[in-house]
């Protein structure tokens, strides 16, 4: 494997464990925004923003984390016939089809950028009482739809490699 | 090209895909924006992401993490090896005693938890080498742990009835109280079949030797307190909710907050396993979230062609079939592709095809979400597929050999099948709650 490449796959693999560690203990802000607004509902005014500052966070949870989860291989698949291939097969069939799933993340990508772009362009904002901007929270999804987008050919590069039977690290 | 022709098409090359051992969200993900391309051009392109908009206005999903998280820190708490302690010594006497012990175990984890996951892990790891090591039958108790621990969505709380919740559009209160009354049910509809099976059969469940069994009643009593941290944690959770005090999702941050406290009260939770317990939720939520991402692209695409009416139009109108034959082919079908089909992706996907159609054919949808749970149950138990077989196999000690495994769920199945058709007979057994519980939100 050329040098670019062994360098992209450690580059991009580092990157999103540091995110992905990031993303995994947000589910604690998550709590203490619901537990907050269970509070204030019980003994004050309910809060107004809490709902959907515990939904962006649970949208960045997951579009943040899902390319460390895809490097936990925490996804699963239809392992019928799978299970029974060697190694190498496996490899040589995921560095095919895993283009499917590169395709899926480009289109995601091009829905988040254009949907961004409109949230910019004409401020929009959130049809609720306390009507946040939407733009933030979209640039951050559009982030996470990225950088699971740089997993994912980060592991087609893996993929070659052990189906070539090339040397990647 | 015809309608139900593109919607045929759509599901024989997502099977395909899936066949081909690729992520199963990578699989669906891309039939449904290649057909949206496809078939809507240009209109087509946002799809993909607008599903990712509607996951997040969907505010029941929260619950999700949420109670994965709280499943791994019971797991871990040693809340669950008091009560098995609990079962163990009060229920051990009697033939079988220790299994039907084990089933009550599973109830009170599933009351605290929404998933099966947790019962699994906690069976499977603490009671399985224990009823093993005193001579239980491997298939008969394999079978009683996958069976109880698949109670976990039926009875409140169930994140298999907040995901039924949003395609049906149903409130998730109104669903929880529904389960409650099957889920008892199909408890004690396991326990007797291991009473009298055990009656009938000792060697596959004796009863406890006199020498373990010579505990002095202080003792006895003593340990019945650990059904109390269970229960605060079921009151402060789906008492809160029920009562309104908090919303769905505000209740179940509370649960995973109580788990938590418990956890750190008894000393049991460290740095590492608490950084374990957040890092294998975020693996198992982003597979949760990432397959729903890609199953709400499908269905809209789906919803698009109009294929639930051609369905409909198909076998009211051209098979003139009366609505309960076509319920009862429903759940038979569901049943089947449960087999072949991996568990998560089918509950996303089969939902939205059969709710409109359930819908349609002008039956109550509160009703169905408990039908549709039990099948799931069955569904996650039949070979050979089924979530709660790998699982097993996974966390089970080495003797036991997957073809036990698979040869433990039969009876199980057969039983569920049983509950089942008497929910489908009796609706009253899913609807008297929710009809008579009034919720105060």
């Amino acid at each position: 494997m050329p040098k670019v490449i062994k360098s992209y796959v450690r580059i991009i693999d580092k990157l999103n464990h540091g995110v992905g560690l990031f993303a995994m203990y947000m589910i604690f802000f998550m709590m203490a925004v619901l537990l907050y607004s269970s509070f204030s509902k019980t003994f004050s005014v309910p809060a107004l923003w809490t709902l959907e500052v515990a939904q962006f966070t649970m949208v960045a949870y997951y579009l943040l984390g899902g390319a460390y989860s895809l490097q936990m291989g925490s996804h699963v698949r239809m392992d019928l016939a799978y299970d029974r291939w060697s190694t190498k097969t496996k490899a040589r069939v995921d560095s095919i089809t895993i283009l499917f799933l590169i395709f899926f993340m480009l289109v995601l990508l091009y829905g988040g950028i254009s949907s961004t772009m409109y949230a910019l362009k004409y401020g929009e904002t959130s049809r609720s009482i306390w009507a946040p901007q939407m733009a933030p929270i979209k640039i951050i999804m559009n982030i996470g739809i990225v950088l699971t987008l740089l997993q994912t050919i980060s592991i087609f590069f893996k993929n070659l490699a052990t189906a070539t039977g090339k040397d990647i690290t | 090209m015809s309608y139900d022709l593109i919607a045929l098409l759509m599901f024989s090359s997502m099977m395909i895909l899936l066949i081909t051992g690729q992520r199963v969200y990578g699989a669906i993900g891309f039939v449904a924006v290649i057909f949206a391309l496809f078939l809507w051009g240009d209109g087509g392109v946002e799809l993909a992401f607008s599903a990712n908009m509607k996951l997040m206005k969907w505010y029941p999903l929260l619950t999700l993490p949420l109670f994965i998280f709280m499943g791994y820190i019971l797991a871990e708490s040693g809340i669950a090896e008091d009560l098995y302690k609990m079962f163990h010594v009060w229920m051990g006497p009697l033939d079988g005693g220790l299994a039907i012990g084990t089933i009550g175990l599973m109830v009170v984890i599933s009351a605290m938890n929404g998933l099966s996951v947790a019962g699994m892990a906690i069976g499977a790891s603490i009671a399985l080498p224990e009823l093993l090591r005193r001579g239980y039958d491997k298939i008969m108790v394999t079978g009683v742990i996958q069976a109880g621990s698949s109670l976990g969505i039926l009875v409140p709380p169930s994140v298999v009835l907040v995901l039924y919740g949003m395609i049906a559009r149903q409130p998730v209160g109104k669903l929880w109280l529904a389960g409650l009354i099957p889920g008892l049910m199909m408890a004690g509809l396991f326990i007797i079949y291991i009473a009298i099976r055990c009656k009938l059969q000792p060697h596959l469940g004796p009863a406890l030797a006199k020498e373990e069994r010579n505990i002095s009643w202080g003792k006895k009593f003593s340990l019945l307190s650990a059904g109390i941290i269970p229960l605060v944690i079921f009151f402060s959770m789906t008492g809160l909710f029920i009562s309104g005090y908090t919303s769905l999702v505000e209740s179940s941050a509370v649960g995973a907050i109580s788990a938590l406290i418990a956890a750190i009260a008894r000393g049991k939770m460290t740095k590492q396993i608490l950084h374990d317990s957040v890092q294998k939720t975020l693996g198992i939520s982003c597979m949760f979230m990432w397959i729903i991402l890609a199953a709400l692209a499908f269905g809209a695409v789906f919803d698009g062609l109009g294929a639930v009416k051609a369905i409909k139009t198909l076998f009211i109108d051209n098979l003139e079939l009366n609505p309960w034959v076509i319920l009862i082919l429903m759940q038979l079908s569901f049943i089947i592709m449960g087999m072949f089909l991996d568990d998560t992706a089918m509950l996303v996907i089969v939902a939205p095809l059969y709710v409109p159609l359930v819908k349609l054919l002008g039956f109550d949808l509160i009703w169905y979400g408990v039908l549709y749970t039990i099948t799931c149950q069955i569904a996650y138990m039949t070979p050979p597929f089924g979530y709660n077989l790998f699982l097993m196999k996974a966390m089970a000690p080495k003797e036991v050999a997957l073809s036990d495994i698979y040869r433990s769920v039969t009876p199980f199945v057969l039983i569920m099948m049983l509950g089942l058709a008497l929910v489908i007979l009796f609706p009253q057994l899913a609807l008297w709650m929710p009809q008579n519980v009034e919720l105060n939100r």
